[in-house]
């Protein structure tokens, strides 16, 4: 295609740019030019106390990247709260459609109670949380004295209180999962079923041969979805630790948070947020290449 | 339901659970779904338990007998909880309103057409769907000032609706995907113009859809935290930061706390219950 025949507007092209124009304009101003601002800013002496502003080339970077903390705890705390956190709502999710899919009394109660966590507000759950785990007054250690173990200090403990951030996010993206993947049950044909039942398959292998790879399509996407959603995790993360024991617990985001707000250094906490960035945008490449190969999203 | 269940169940050699008991499989069964029930209600239970909780009895929920409405009355009765109710509830409904409008057109152009306009735009909202939201909401604090719209309606509305654009029109592409377009060729060919075949055949087609993804679009937002938390400030208090600001360091008030996320709840419960069956068939499709 030539320059000028891609940049000559016949009407079926201005419908196109019509169409899309305005989802562009609300994205340039409300997210390129504010990520532009923040890896213009990653260049920079930017102190909130004390904004220079010159130029100072890649020193941030060059700090983050050398940073113990970034590299061997915040680093590692991403991937790992990433794929622990999807691997098990993943599981969850997918036990509890096939559960849905079955017809039974009450079922229409069950599936309202079991999609309670998709209206609370994750700063609720995460409050609440708190609040459940507290070491003094919290029912989790009321429950555990009854069977006889000894009260833990779960939020001031690194495990337990990482422990405690993954349960929150298991419960609260499991019914996402149920949802998609009852969905996508839902509209799965039933001859193959049929056919599995007259050849008398057991459950198992009907769900190991026919379910599972029939709902491939549906697994992928979700899991595409909340993988990228898991690295950015914020809210819960900072309502129940606060990254907290000593800086223990820290994902990638609270670590550029902290840097840029707490202490004042903006052009720092930028900087954090391009290599966040870059990491999520090359791992989301590898998983969209992944994806189109196991199905067709964009024809 | 599928018409699996319909079918006579072959004759098979009794298993585990038929040998061990008769009914005992259906006995596990009630179990493990009131089991899963109780796990997946348990912190929503807590939370409506503390909120009747005066607030000398707060530390030991377990224990004791009284209970009050008191707290939703001090909770009502601050001006900045009814404001936060109203903003929440505005801002919510608002940005529903912009993000599917926005991105019902974005995905059906990604939908219907071929060529470099849909790669690249496609490329676009992939890409910037993955950053991450620290990224651009530290910033976004400065642009919004700058613009003047900081602690506005607008300066929270349109972040979220840049937030959605990228997934929705991923979504909306999908349900454009599941209808035949043959539709609004002959529409075309009878006269419509492209809008008109847009606007008359091929919306109309998508509404489970739509209705389905503005449902999910309005809890989202309403239970929204981290922009609020930066966007706004006095003059727009959200109800989730509101919320969040009863249990500081300074002053632990879990039954106030409890009491406005009980209060925040209740609109989202009411949505949910008779959102999900619109849910489910939308999303099907």
């Amino acid at each position: 295609m030539t320059l000028r025949k891609l940049f000559t507007f016949d009407e079926k092209k201005r419908f196109m740019l019509a169409l899309i124009a305005p989802a562009v304009l609300v994205l340039i101003f409300f997210q390129v030019l504010p990520i532009l601002t923040g890896a213009n800013a990653s260049f920079r002496d930017w102190h909130l106390h004390d904004p220079q502003k010159t130029w100072i080339g890649l020193t941030n970077y060059a700090y983050v990247l050398r940073d113990a903390e970034f590299l061997g705890t915040v680093l590692p705390n991403t991937f790992g709260f990433m794929f622990a956190s999807v691997f098990c709502s993943l599981v969850a999710g997918l036990l509890i459609a096939l559960l849905l899919n079955r017809k039974f009394a009450g079922r229409g109660l069950v599936q309202t109670v079991i999609l309670l966590p998709l209206m609370v507000a994750p700063v609720i759950a995460a409050i609440m949380v708190r609040w459940m785990f507290n070491d003094q007054f919290g029912i989790v250690n009321v429950i555990l004295d009854v069977f006889g173990i000894a009260p833990l200090a779960w939020l001031t403990q690194k495990w337990t209180a990482f422990f405690a951030i993954l349960l929150t996010d298991v419960w609260l993206w499991t019914p996402w999962f149920a949802l998609l993947l009852l969905a996508g049950l839902q509209s799965l044909p039933p001859e193959p079923f049929e056919a599995a039942q007259i050849d008398a398959a057991s459950a198992w292998r009907t769900f190991r041969y026919i379910t599972l790879p029939m709902l491939r399509p549906v697994i992928v996407v979700c899991v595409v979805i909340r993988a990228i959603d898991a690295f950015r995790t914020f809210d819960i993360v900072w309502t129940i630790s606060g990254g907290g024991p000593a800086r223990a617990t820290e994902v990638f985001s609270i670590y550029a948070y902290v840097e840029a707000f707490q202490f004042m250094n903006f052009g720092r906490g930028s900087a954090a947020a391009v290599i966040g960035a870059v990491i999520i945008v090359v791992f989301a490449m590898g998983l969209y290449r992944i994806l189109n190969r196991w199905v067709e999203v964009s024809k | 339901m599928s018409a699996a269940q319909a079918l006579p169940a072959p004759a098979r050699s009794p298993g585990f659970f038929e040998a061990l008991a008769p009914g005992g499989k259906r006995a596990l069964f009630v179990l493990g779904l009131i089991a899963v029930c109780l796990l997946f209600a348990f912190p929503v239970f807590w939370l409506v338990l503390t909120s009747l909780r005066p607030g000398y009895a707060v530390y030991y929920v377990h224990r004791g007998t009284d209970f009050t409405l008191d707290n939703f009355h001090d909770v009502i009765s601050q001006e900045i909880v009814l404001k936060a109710l109203w903003n929440s509830f505005a801002i919510s409904t608002l940005a529903t309103i912009l993000s599917l409008g926005v991105t019902v057109t974005s995905g059906y152009m990604l939908s219907r057409f071929r060529g470099p306009i849909p790669t690249a735009w496609f490329g676009a909202i992939y890409v910037f769907r993955c950053v991450p939201y620290v990224s651009w909401v530290l910033p976004l604090y400065f642009v919004t000032r700058q613009m003047g719209i900081f602690d506005t309606y607008w300066g929270l509305l349109l972040p979220h609706v840049a937030v959605h654009i990228c997934f929705f029109s991923w979504i909306m592409k999908g349900f454009f995907d599941g209808i035949d377009p043959s539709m609004e060729y002959a529409a075309m060919i009878d006269g419509c113009s492209r809008w008109g075949a847009f606007l008359r055949v091929a919306l109309p087609a998508a509404v489970p859809g739509l209705t389905a993804l503005a449902i999910l679009c309005w809890l989202y937002t309403w239970n929204e935290f981290l922009f609020a938390l930066i966007l706004t400030a006095q003059n727009t208090p959200i109800l989730t930061v509101v919320m969040a600001q009863f249990v500081h360091e300074l002053g632990m008030e879990w039954h106030l706390m409890s009491a406005t996320a009980v209060i925040s709840l209740i609109p989202a419960l009411i949505v949910t219950i008779f959102g999900q069956k619109y849910v489910i068939r939308g999303l099907k499709v």
